[in-house]
């Protein structure tokens, strides 16, 4: 283990999960060391919406009792975890990081949670998030803004902004966020942890807020691409709450540990790789030394142009997330945040011919994508030109230029949630100033496992995960 | 542009959908959606005729098992 068991907080999820099973440390020191390390860390950034430190002991307690009489419930006995709060438990608040939703009560517990705690985890409480999930900054006029474990004046990017500055912190383990427009991805660039969006159709859905029906995936952040996999064996896989998940192939942890020697891996040589800041084209150009080294090749790919598979994918997002707020938007605007409210009246503005050719242009989409990459495993590209930029200069509210905004720092989101396809973000790199960047690994539909394989030898030679923030 | 959304296209879409806007939202709107709306126009697709929103579905999984 890289951390002492005397620090529990500092351990991975993979290495949290041995120490409890081998009775090296118990649910309850660890629950205690992460509840006090929220006191610390919380009023600096602003990661957890609520804890639940009375039902996480007890729960604790419980999971160190079980474990006494020879009880292991699952690969994740006895770990606490805590949620993105649009992943509704039966009984438990799931605000939605809204005004809308204040207070309300899950009728339901989502799939994905219930799958993590059938292998034996539990709550610690509630991460902060942008509303509704509509925002890539984690800017929130309700809930105050969640801040940048690196650089507390910095954004942690959006909409998991509580997922990543929580696990940056090591305020817990390993979190779920979701992405439709990058969510997952962008925040664990900003955060310097490793993110997994999962293939469209990998992951249910079920009883997880929605934003848009065509784009959601649920996926997990952590500090080590070993402990997205952990999370990912427990929640991938058909479920009959969520039809785009039928006939989904079962996680297969022997491809997710494969050696990367003979992967093909591509660059493309357009949009993800323009006008990119220097530290961030550098950690590029190492990476791929890195994979080289690693035995995999490296290649150049023409993609489509991705500025028109953006455009659809804002269709397709706008109108839905609209649909879905509308009976609210009708009765209680004044409930909304400025920057909210203003991008689901957006929504109102597309036609349903506009809407319905984004949508069926989807498959062909992909044909085109995957005739692009030709043989090709993983495309390698950054998550975004640039370091997390400053929370006052892209708090835009819901000014003229705020969709401009949006789209300038989710540029090289988009496209891979219109094409479905699944993306591991790896941190490959700093900027001078120390702040974190990350890497997207861009998989092949269902290509799931291969993504992780790559990331899991990457950073069994590299350091970038292993960097840990100091208390601001 | 050669394709610009109008806040009056924005006022009757709205009105269709019974959400109200501020008066100064409509044009707003039509500003924020342009750039999108006319590069989807530009790509002037051609989709096949047959092809429908889960066509997608068929295309994702054509790799499963092999």
């Amino acid at each position: 283990m890289s951390a002492p068991l005397t620090d529990p907080a500092l351990l991975t999820l993979t290495e949290t999960a041995v120490a409890i099973r081998e009775r090296k440390l118990s649910s309850v020191e660890l629950t205690t060391a992460l509840l006090k390390r929220i006191d610390t860390w919380q009023p600096k950034i602003n990661a957890f919406v609520r804890t639940e430190a009375d039902d996480a002991l007890k729960a604790a307690r419980d999971a160190d009792a079980a474990l006494a009489r020879g009880e292991i419930k699952g690969s994740l006995h006895g770990v606490p975890l805590a949620h993105k709060d649009m992943y509704y438990s039966a009984g438990k608040i799931a605000g939605c990081g809204s005004k809308v939703r204040e207070g309300w009560i899950a009728p339901t517990t989502s799939t994905a949670v219930a799958r993590l705690e059938a292998a034996g985890s539990f709550r610690l409480g509630a991460l902060h998030m942008a509303e509704f999930a509509y925002g890539p900054t984690g800017h929130n006029p309700y809930l105050g803004h969640a801040r940048n474990p690196w650089d507390v004046t910095r954004i942690t990017g959006g909409s998991s902004s509580g997922s990543a500055a929580a696990v940056a912190a090591c305020l817990v383990a390993a979190a779920l966020g979701s992405d439709t427009g990058g969510s997952i991805r962008l925040p664990a660039h900003f955060c310097g942890v490793t993110g997994f969006k999962p293939t469209y159709g990998r992951v249910s859905r079920a009883n997880a807020m929605p934003l848009s029906f065509t784009l959601d995936t649920v996926g997990p952040l952590a500090r080590s691409v070993d402990d997205c996999a952990l999370i990912m064996e427990a929640i991938a896989g058909p479920d009959p709450l969520d039809a785009t998940t039928i006939g989904a192939p079962a996680w297969d942890m022997a491809v997710a540990s494969l050696s990367p020697r003979g992967l093909k891996i591509g660059v493309p040589t357009s949009f993800y790789v323009d006008d990119l800041e220097p530290d961030v084209a550098a950690a590029l150009d190492a990476t791929l030394k890195v994979c080289e080294q690693l035995g995999a090749s490296i290649v150049k790919v023409d993609l489509p142009d991705q500025t028109a598979v953006a455009a659809a994918a804002l269709i397709v997002l706008a109108v839905e997330a609209t649909t879905a707020h509308a009976p609210w938007l009708r009765q209680r605007p004044q409930d909304y945040g400025a920057q909210v409210r203003a991008r689901l009246e957006n929504g109102l503005a597309y036609s349903a011919v506009e809407y319905l050719e984004a949508l069926r242009w989807r498959g062909p989409a992909l044909a085109a994508h995957l005739e692009a990459i030709g043989d090709v495993d993983v495309v390698i590209a950054p998550a975004s030109r640039a370091v997390s930029p400053g929370i006052v200069e892209t708090d835009v509210g819901g000014g003229s230029n705020a969709e401009a905004t949006i789209i300038g720092i989710t540029r090289f989101m988009r496209p891979i949630n219109y094409l479905g396809v699944p993306t591991l973000v790896v941190p490959a790199g700093q900027s001078a100033g120390g702040m974190p960047i990350g890497l997207q690994l861009i998989g092949r539909p269902f290509g799931d496992e291969t993504l992780i394989a790559l990331g899991r030898a990457f950073q069994a030679v590299t350091d970038h995960h292993q960097r840990i923030p100091e208390l601001p | 542009m050669p394709y610009e959304v109008t806040a009056e296209r924005i006022r009757i879409m709205a009105a269709a959908a019974r959400v109200q806007l501020a008066d100064e939202s409509a044009a707003r709107i039509a500003h924020a959606v342009t750039p999108t709306v006319a590069r989807f126009a530009k790509e002037n697709l051609s989709i096949p005729f047959e092809t429908e929103p889960s066509t997608f579905t068929v295309v994702q999984r054509q790799d499963i098992g092999k």
